[in-house]
């Protein structure tokens, strides 16, 4: 199992110009870990939207590679969106689903199915062209670049288990750490699309 | 007298064209169908079928993120399931999204809605909260009841526009 430090910090060096979309336990530590307008924070949002709205993204922006950090609570709320993604054709989408087994920002009470779910399998049964899952830090941090930069088409689904934190709710208040939480959604939202609209 | 017929499908898709939609997101139903059948035909415009409602909100407002225009195409029913995803994403990022609803049960629309209304089996009780719903969530909208109503296409972009938030067609009966 890793930690959330050595899922993200690993991401962190090899991201170049990806649009990276998180969710609930990572929205904070991604946010003090980059500071690009490319990065958008589902908080203050829908919980169990972050996947099918980074799909969007990926349909919208093709040439781009978007990254999508989802939790596992978040992943179940919308399952089928596996399905949507695949449906959709996109192959610049690389959804990670972040597997600590709980709600964490509530308090880390369990999600259903808890210890039984295999979400490497349902990406694989729902058509994903690329499926991976790590438990094991060293394997995850040496696959990490390739999987960015593979070459193969069709959407790819990464699963990590991650130890569960004490991450508490998120605002979007001047007193968050991380710049992407610092202002509203509704005017994030509007640096983000210019941000990416003219890098492209 | 002449059958009685619903708006064309076509009619529809030219405007949506002339728009300049680029992507139908949503779930097919009975009045929607010949809508969906011409998307799936060679059109400028790309359909992505989902597969709950509330997803059609989510990938459009990322559609919008990424600077294309997208359109929402659902049944009334659906539009109620979506109300979590509606609010927390087109709504409160502020994306100008038009959302054409099929307004399942309006035919059927009782004129005095007492307090069993909800529970009578001539009344579709979806329809007796659409436009309630719609109000609630601060949702503006227009009926869409036939061809003549197609001006209502633009002004629906232009008031999404005008208002940086979703605005709703309620499509009154089936396209054909």
């Amino acid at each position: 199992m890793l930690t959330k430090q050595e899922l993200l910090d690993p991401l962190a060096r090899v991201r170049t110009d990806e649009v990276v979309i998180t969710s609930m336990g990572v929205v904070r530590p991604w946010g003090r870990l980059s500071d690009s307008d490319l990065d958008f924070a589902s908080a203050d949002s829908a919980m169990g939207h972050t996947a099918d709205l980074a799909l969007g993204v990926a349909m919208a922006q093709p040439s781009r590679r978007v990254i999508c950090l989802n939790g596992d609570g978040g992943m179940l709320m919308s399952l089928g969106t596996l399905a949507t993604i695949v449906e959709s054709g996109v192959d610049n989408l690389i959804l990670f689903v972040i597997v600590n087994r709980t709600y964490e920002i509530t308090g880390n009470q369990p999600v259903p199915g808890a210890m039984a779910l295999d979400f490497a399998a349902m990406a694989r049964a729902a058509g994903f062209a690329k499926v991976h899952h790590f438990d094991e830090a060293d394997a995850y941090e040496s696959a990490l670049d390739g999987i960015l930069h593979d070459k193969l088409k069709g959407p790819t689904f990464v699963s990590v288990s991650v130890a569960p934190e004490s991450e508490g709710p998120i605002s979007r208040s001047a007193s968050e750490d991380a710049r992407y939480l610092q202002t509203s959604l509704y005017d994030w939202s509007r640096r983000f699309k210019k941000a990416l609209i003219e890098s492209s | 007298m002449p059958p009685h017929r619903g708006p064309l499908a076509r009619t529809l898709v030219d405007e949506l064209e002339r728009q300049g939609v680029s992507h139908v997101v949503g779930i097919p139903d009975n009045a929607s169908a010949a809508l969906f059948r011409l998307l799936a035909e060679p059109v400028s415009i790309e359909l992505l079928t989902v597969t709950r409602e509330g997803e059609a909100f989510a990938v459009a407002s990322g559609l919008w993120l990424g600077g294309a225009k997208p359109l929402v195409l659902i049944q009334n029913t659906g539009l109620l399931e979506s109300g979590d995803a509606l609010r927390g994403t087109a709504v409160r990022m502020g994306v100008p999204l038009v959302c054409l609803v099929t307004y399942r049960g309006y035919a059927k629309l009782p004129p005095n809605q007492s307090d069993g209304v909800m529970t009578r089996a001539d009344v579709d009780s979806v329809a007796v909260v659409t436009e309630p719903t719609l109000d609630a969530w601060r949702v503006p909208y227009e009926l869409y009841r036939s061809d003549a109503d197609i001006s209502r296409v633009q002004r629906a972009f232009e008031r999404a526009n005008e208002l940086s938030r979703p605005v709703a067609l309620l499509l009154t009966q089936a396209l054909c």
